[in-house]
């Protein structure tokens, strides 16, 4: 199993230490601890606005701590220059929530974005490559059209070929099955598993979807108040005792989140 | 008392903020264009919508504009006898003033409208954080090509404005009032000096920098949906509009009374 809490600082791909976030006073991140290790997709679940988002954009330097680091290979993001940062990104790639294609260019030129930006690879090479990228999330020759003219799902496919074009370590999903269908949830749940078998990436993914996160992930971490309160792999989170946890994994609306959240609303829980 | 004084002191801080905001853009955007390399399909891009499809808007105003000006001055040059003079205060008001102003307000309200709203919906559509990941800066992505399209193309636009004005002074002066041709293109070109030109012309490019700038601002810090965009466009045409005028007072005092 991936899940190896002795043999730390080799393995641990991303390391999230103390982190503090507030948005207009209201804390986000509280004081939150994560390690991601090298090679497995961790699921982080929670409820919606909770922060799982907001921590994965930390990830990325997309977002800066108020307060703790976040560690990627144990360089601290929030230090990187602007050049350094840039190279950082260059081994990420990210799935948004709502795909977030560029409407102003075909498919072809968001899939090869980086290629362009960033290589000076001739215009056939880049061609290939965008081509060999929307192959391995299934879409052929669609090049030329706009995203606008694609359906929902077929936007996140093409997103994640823009993802991993570039052949990155480190794959980010936020909500990669939300607003999907079942059926093209589980074939983009499919996906996940494909392109991290076959590019050897460390993925993070959040969800509130559980079946898709019992079906990709190695580990599970369940975020709540800021903070993770439980954290294995999907065997023990189905498991869990912990009254939290289950509550959220049986998705029932009575229980400790929907008391507790009640009551800790001053304090940043939702 | 206090509650007033407190929301003094905020708006202070918010305006104080929100010019630090506008400046240090402005800062990065001179930053990116001096170091990345031109970008000619963007820039051209932007050309075309900014200035080129601004023409028909430009020609219908400045036309009317250079109408209406030579019916108001014949109306009082008439009274006194100095017809003769309409053709000059034409060309000077509008090579000086109103080619500049006007190009500049229209602009601002077509293109600097659909800047804010453009990189508003990239903003909440999370393609500028999407951009950022991907390794590219968006103020070197998206507003440099704008500014430097608006920068090349505020100043044209404005020439063209100018000659367009003066020509429809011209219809309304000869087949109107019965100024002669050859008259009104005397008294109408030979006070013009090159200083009326200039002056108008380099008022154009701060114009042309508090559009863009402003726009891209608003645009970039939008806020919550669709919403969001809206008030952000508004903002933007808004305070566009007061910026463009209270630089050209400014300008017209500079250029005319102190030196």
């Amino acid at each position: 199993m991936a899940m190896e809490p002795g043999g730390k600082t080799q393995n641990t791909m991303i390391e999230a230490k103390g982190v503090v976030k507030s948005f207009n006073g209201r804390m986000v991140l509280n004081h939150l601890e994560l390690r991601v290790m090298r090679g497995e997709t961790l699921v982080i679940i929670g409820r919606s606005g909770c922060g799982k988002s907001v921590l994965i954009k930390h990830f990325i330097g997309l977002l800066k701590p108020d307060e703790g680091e976040v560690l990627v290979e144990g360089t601290n993001v929030s230090q990187l220059s602007t050049k350094q940062l840039n190279q950082l990104r260059m081994r990420f790639g990210m799935l948004f929530q709502g795909s977030a294609l560029f409407d102003s260019l075909t498919v072809g030129e968001n899939v090869g974005f980086m290629l362009g930006e960033h290589t000076r690879l001739s215009d056939k090479a880049v061609r290939e490559r965008v081509e060999e990228a929307l192959e391995l999330v299934g879409l052929k020759g669609i090049q030329d059209l706009k995203p606008s003219e694609l359906s929902g799902g077929m936007k996140k496919r093409v997103a994640l070929a823009r993802a991993i074009c570039m052949k990155p370590e480190i794959l980010l999903y936020d909500e990669p099955t939300t607003g999907l269908d079942p059926i093209m949830a589980d074939a983009i749940n499919d996906l996940i598993i494909e392109l991290h078998d076959k590019l050897r990436v460390t993925s993070v993914a959040v969800t509130h979807d559980m079946v898709s996160a019992y079906k990709i992930a190695t580990r599970i971490a369940m975020m709540y108040q800021g903070k993770i309160v439980q954290m294995g792999v999907p065997e023990e989170i189905r498991n869990t005792q912990d009254p939290v946890v289950r509550q959220f994994i049986t998705g029932s609306a009575a229980g400790p989140i929907t008391e507790g959240g009640a009551k800790s609303m001053g304090n940043g829980g939702m | 008392m206090k509650d007033i004084l407190e929301r003094a002191g905020r708006t202070v801080i918010g305006s104080v903020q929100y010019a630090g905001g506008v400046f240090i853009l402005f800062a990065r955007t001179l930053f990116w264009m001096a170091i990345s390399p031109l970008r000619p399909r963007q820039a051209f891009e932007q050309m075309v919508k900014i200035g080129v499809n601004s023409l028909p808007i430009a020609t219908v105003t400045s036309f009317f504009i250079g109408v209406v000006i030579a019916f108001q001055s014949a109306y009082q040059m008439q009274k006194v006898g100095a017809k003769l003079y309409i053709p000059s205060l034409i060309s000077i008001s509008i090579t000086r003033e109103i080619g500049p102003v006007l190009t500049a307000l229209v602009v601002a309200g077509r293109v600097g409208a659909s800047i804010a709203a453009e990189l508003g919906s990239m903003k909440v559509t999370e393609q500028i954080d999407a951009l950022e990941t991907l390794a590219t800066n968006p103020v070197k992505y998206l507003v440099a090509p704008r500014f430097l399209a608006l920068l090349v193309m505020l100043p044209l636009l404005t020439v063209y404005a100018d000659a367009i004005g003066i020509l429809g002074g011209y219809v309304v002066s000869v087949y109107k009032l019965g100024i002669p041709h050859a008259l009104y293109m005397r008294m109408s070109f030979e006070p013009l000096v090159l200083k009326d030109i200039f002056t108008g012309l380099s008022k154009t490019l701060v114009f042309a920098s508090i559009i863009s700038v402003i726009s891209c601002f608003e645009g970039m810090r939008v806020e919550g949906g669709a919403e969001g965009v809206g008030a952000a466009t508004t903002r933007a045409v808004v305070t566009s509009f007061i910026l463009i005028i209270v630089a050209d007072a400014f300008f017209t005092v500079l250029f005319y009374f102190v030196t």
